[in-house]
């Protein structure tokens, strides 16, 4: 048990850092560009105006609302202690609208479309590589390269082409939204069907796009296992190929764990960028409306919702992994 | 060296790669040396024409014709002319004069014109059926008789000075120009986009833009992710858990946030496609530092390495004879995929609207952002993104399937 | 004379390449052990020996592919059993195999006595666990190892103690031969005594009734076989007493093999050392005389032209060479 509380205190102290970390990035990053992020909003909310005295008392209005006319140290706090209080402040373009409501009901969409489809299409990429790697001959020859071909398609390009096939030519899924346009959400029969039938195409995506980056890292690892000498020295015991290769896909699944902490960050990338397909109303869409219309509080609170959220998936996979692989409590002995 | 150029070049999965690679290359640089101009030219007024080839009619009917009597011609200007909501009408009363539904094919317009003349009768009252519907009927067996008639269509002038219409020309059903006596034609393989310009064009100078972000991207990427590498690995001991730090730590909090935190900081006016590369490179370093500080540390206590050790020989030269070389294909393999994923950032980066400026060159990543913006995916427009996809694909798919061929005769383990 | 427990007459298996070219890494050998004998194999690496190990076994997987000869252990030839019944009937428990690279011969995510478990199971789906822990602690016991080993799993094992247990669970239903391929050339000294004398113990408790140890370190099989055996390019160049093999090689290779080592044995001191010059031939297209003549210093063009059957001088004793023992006898002491 002593290898695991270390294993674990580790892993904590480390959450806690990184968080810092981000945490920081996010509010350094953005000032330390070389460019006036309030002359960046002006620059799209104030054209058309010519009044010069108006477009600086609406300069000044947006210094004041950011704070920045206060020393960075003093910001910094501000954002700290807003932040923890989730407050985020008021949206620039739905005013009065607070971030934390857009980002709220945002927050659930996206997590209930990623989430799974990121779980399923780890778990069907793997049995594919397994199977790939296991009967080798025509099998292999043919998924491996689609698999791969399909890895290289980007999430918003499945996304695309998914959604050109079934919503625009056979016209048998939605095109847009998260539920239909004339819905008001509530917990009825015909709205949590409607959210069903627009869950599709964006949900597929996902997981068509996770299945081949996964099945080829599990094929390569489980072709390295089978190579690995306790196979060998199990089939000369007299042990069942069948529990051999139980041993195997076993041993190959772990780094594959481990590789889903360390690709999450860039998965959770991608699929944002696919739900701006689909006009799935979750994080990547509001992302795409604040760039859009310069709406720097939603933006700077979606990014660090998003990164919180990377970091808690990591954070959890990191624990689990601890309990499945015995050799992370071995190695806290050394 | 020379050995392993023809090892990798015998592995079936490199040479797959390196062909799709190079031959996209080769249709970069040949293709705008035919079609020359400003690939963000807008020639179009209207936006999302179709693939083809555009001839002017105004040109068109000033060019002399042939004459020439093709076979079908007739069927099929009516079949172009019927729209499938008329079929449907033609099937709807053929239906209701007793014609067994299963007999008609809307799709072959012969057969349904055929019955559509033996059946019609313009005094019937079929029952249920409104005076308007009756009136439809009429006036479409109208069209389609005149269609079939094949008439002249006349093309007059307007006098300037007392307003008259004078016919000056006769355009007949069996008229045909050559496209190539036409003095306007514009031929348009992928159509045009929102904008109204030449898709192909675009694409072209597009995917060129992409691949010189790659580069500099990658090739930022795989410096840094090199020197922190060989440094932590080789050095160890604090520098090396501080880089191992930091990677852990870029590994964690996602690159793409990175990416958009600095790339809406530097703002619009300011993000060239260079610009673009260098923050993708500046933020995709940590997979290449991963893999050549656990390749150093390998490597660090072996005979040859310690041996110059011992004979005093610098640490820049230690490194550039006895480490360099034995990861040089580690950081081959890292660089060619940080080129693949640097295509992917930009394009993703450019579908939230953080990529480069719109008005110098164009991007893969900003045409799927036109044509997402512009609807063209909900539309059909498909020539508008599904060209710029595959693409962009072709290119991941083909550095990817580069590198397993490298992987595979690096790590012999892996082949089948 | 004993009873004969191994007997193996003309076995000949071959690797297919990728690139279908057949290569014969044990070309038409013969062997016997009789009970509590034990028989050591030698050679530079590549001549086959390990492939010879996995090939006594007589269950086969590509690239490793049977060709012809047969296996017959305690009188049962298993050279034409079908696979599964070999697996279930004859592996670890008639012949048992402890491979070259000990260290991962473990799964790493599994503990030691779930393996036992399914080692036999394997072979006796229906024996209670109990009685398997049982089995298990008793005999890990018995050959000093704790049995604390059992509940951990391999990586917390050191590379010694790993070693003894793969030895352990390879034994663990007694099988009548054991093949120890390299058990202990990766191991210190001081874990390389233990394991031979863990060898020992088997045999003497009668868990194994007779070894086969392959090694290129020709002093421990002095030490720990009664008969040795040379191999060269997939062929038995020379075999007999481990004493007269050390003491007094017939063969040019074997003379080689064994002046590149110390024996240490009294008036020893002065032997000189010498390897042998050249590589081993290409098994893909083997020499058409004898294999050994492009790097052998009695050759005569006669050697290449020719190939040469294994020929018996005296108890037990042969050698594959064109060129009389009397006359190589001289040659040697003329050296």
């Amino acid at each position: 048990m002593k290898g695991y509380r270390k294993y674990f205190s580790k892993k904590i102290v480390w959450f806690i850092l990184t968080f810092i970390i981000a945490f920081l990035l996010n509010f350094a990053l953005p000032r330390l560009m070389p460019a006036d992020p309030v002359a960046n909003i002006m620059n799209k909310t104030a054209r058309g105006l010519s009044d010069a005295s108006a477009v600086k008392a609406m300069y000044d209005n947006y210094v004041k609302e950011f704070g920045l006319d206060q020393p960075v140290i003093v910001q910094f706090f501000t954002y700290v202690k807003n932040a923890f209080r989730g407050d985020f402040g008021v949206s620039f373009t739905q005013y009065p609208r607070r971030v934390n409501d857009i980002i709220s009901s945002a927050i659930l969409w996206t997590i209930g479309l990623q989430f799974p489809a990121i779980i399923v299409g780890w778990i069907l990429g793997n049995v594919l590589g397994a199977l790939a790697a296991y009967i080798r001959k025509g099998f292999d020859k043919v998924l491996m390269p689609l698999s791969l071909f399909l890895s290289c398609v980007p999430a918003f390009g499945m996304a695309v082409i998914l959604l050109g096939i079934f919503a625009v030519k056979l016209k048998v899924a939605p095109i847009a939204g998260g539920y239909g346009f004339d819905l008001i959400p509530n917990f009825s029969w015909a709205f949590i069907k409607s959210i069903f039938v627009h869950y599709q195409l964006p949900f597929w995506s996902i997981v068509i796009i996770s299945i081949g980056g996964q099945a080829i890292g599990m094929r390569s690892m489980s072709i390295y296992e089978l190579n690995a000498d306790y196979v060998k020295y199990s089939r000369f015991l007299g042990i069942k190929d069948r529990k051999i290769v139980g041993y195997v896909f076993r041993n190959a699944m772990l780094p594959q764990v481990t590789g889903l902490a360390l690709s999450i960050g860039t998965m959770v990338g991608g699929a944002l960028v696919a739900e701006i397909t689909f006009s799935y109303p979750g994080l990547g869409t509001t992302m795409l409306s604040a760039v859009t219309s310069s709406d720097y509080p939603v933006l700077s609170a979606t990014t660090l919702i998003i990164t919180i959220m990377v970091l808690i998936a990591n954070f959890a996979i990191d624990i689990i992994y601890g309990f499945i692989d015995p050799r992370v409590k071995a190695a806290q002995f050394d | 060296m020379k050995n392993t150029i023809r090892q990798i070049f015998h592995s079936p999965k490199f040479l797959a790669g390196f062909s799709i690679l190079a031959a996209m290359l080769l249709v970069l640089f040949i293709y705008p040396l035919f079609v020359t101009g400003n690939p963000l030219q807008m020639i179009g007024l209207s936006s999302f024409s179709k693939p083809g080839t555009y001839v002017s009619v105004y040109d068109a009917i000033n060019t002399t014709p042939d004459i020439m009597k093709l076979p079908h011609a007739d069927e099929k200007r009516l079949a172009a002319k019927l729209s499938d909501d008329d079929r449907i009408a033609m099937k709807e009363w053929l239906v209701a004069a007793g014609i067994p539904e299963a007999d008609i094919d809307i799709t072959d317009t012969d057969a349904l014109l055929e019955l559509w003349s033996d059946n019609y009768d313009p005094s019937a009252k079929p029952a249920g059926m409104t005076m308007a519907k009756r009136n439809y009927y009429k006036r479409l067996n109208a069209n389609l008789e005149a269609a079939l008639k094949g008439t002249e269509v006349v093309v007059s002038e307007e006098d300037p000075e007392t307003g008259e219409l004078n016919q000056i020309k006769f355009v007949k059903d069996t008229d045909y120009v050559n496209t190539k006596d036409v003095v306007n034609v514009i031929n348009l393989p992928l159509g045009t986009d929102n904008f109204g310009r030449d898709v192909l064009k675009e694409l072209v100078s597009a995917t060129k833009t992409s691949i010189m972000i790659g580069l500099i991207a990658g090739t930022i990427a795989t410096l840094i992710g090199l020197t922190t590498g060989l440094l932590a690995g080789y050095l160890g001991g604090w520098l090396d858990d501080l880089i191992l730090f930091i990677t852990n730590l870029f590994t964690v909090i996602p690159g793409f946030i990175m990416l958009i935190l600095i790339s809406y900081g530097i703002g619009q006016d300011k993000r060239g496609a260079t610009t673009v590369a260098i923050v993708i490179g500046l933020t995709s370093w940590t997979w290449t530092t991963r893999s050549v500080r656990s390749q150093v540390i390998s490597l660090r206590n072996r005979d040859h390495v310690n041996l110059s050790k011992l004979s005093g020989h610098s640490l820049a030269r230690i490194i550039a004879t006895d480490i360099l070389p034995y990861i040089a294909s580690y950081v081959v393999m890292a660089f060619i995929l940080q080129i693949s994923t640097a295509i992917l950032a930009e394009a993703q980066l450019s579908m939230i609207g953080l990529g480069p400026k719109t008005s110098e060159v164009p991007t893969l990543g900003l045409m799927m952002n036109w044509a997402m913006l512009y609807s063209a995916h909900t539309h059909g427009y498909w020539w508008a993104y599904f060209p710029v996809l595959m693409v962009i694909a072709l290119i991941s798919f083909s550095l990817n399937l580069m590198n397993t061929g490298l992987d595979q005769v690096f790590n012999p383990t892996l082949r089948d | 004379m004993g009873k004969t427990i191994l007997e193996v007459k003309d076995l000949t298996t071959k690797y297919i390449t990728r690139f279908r070219e057949d290569v014969y890494a044990v070309d038409h050998v013969s062997l016997s052990i009789e009970e509590g004998k034990s028989l050591g194999i030698a050679g530079e690496s590549g001549c086959g020996k390990s492939t010879l190990a996995l090939s006594l076994m007589g269950y086969y997987f590509p690239p490793l592919h049977y060709t012809s000869g047969d296996i017959i252990i305690d009188g049962r030839n298993i050279s034409k059993m079908d696979p599964d019944d070999i697996r279930k009937n004859i592996l670890g428990t008639e012949i048992a195999y402890i491979p070259q690279a000990a260290m991962n011969a473990l799964n790493p995510t599994q503990k030691i006595i779930r393996f036992i478990e399914d080692v036999i199971h394997a072979h006796d789906p229906k024996m209670p666990k109990k009685d398997i822990h049982d089995l298990a602690r008793k005999r890990f016991e018995e050959l000093g190892l704790p049995s604390s080993v059992l509940d951990k799993h391999a990586v917390e094992l050191s590379g010694g103690m790993k070693q003894r247990t793969v030895i352990a669970i390879s034994t663990i239903l007694s099988p009548k031969v054991l093949i120890a391929d390299e058990p202990s050339s990766a191991l210190d000294v001081t874990s390389q005594k233990m394991v031979i004398k863990m060898l020992r113990n088997l045999m003497e408790k009668g868990y194994i009734k007779s070894m086969i140890f392959i090694t290129h370190e020709l002093p421990l099989l002095y030490n720990v076989t009664d008969d040795i055996m040379v191999m060269y390019a997939g062929q038995i160049v020379e075999k007999g007493t481990a004493k007269e093999m050390v003491f007094n090689p017939t063969h040019p290779y074997s003379k080689g093999l064994m002046g590149s080592i110390i024996v240490p044995e009294e008036g020893t001191r002065d032997v000189k050392l010498a390897a042998i010059p050249g590589t081993p031939p290409n098994l893909k297209k083997p020499p058409s005389g004898c294999r050994f003549a492009d790097r052998c210093k009695y050759a005569t063009k006669e050697c290449r032209l020719t190939s040469v059957d294994l020929k018996e001088f005296g108890e037990g004793r042969s050698y594959r060479c064109i060129i009389d023992i009397e006359k190589l006898r001289e040659e040697y002491a003329n050296e």
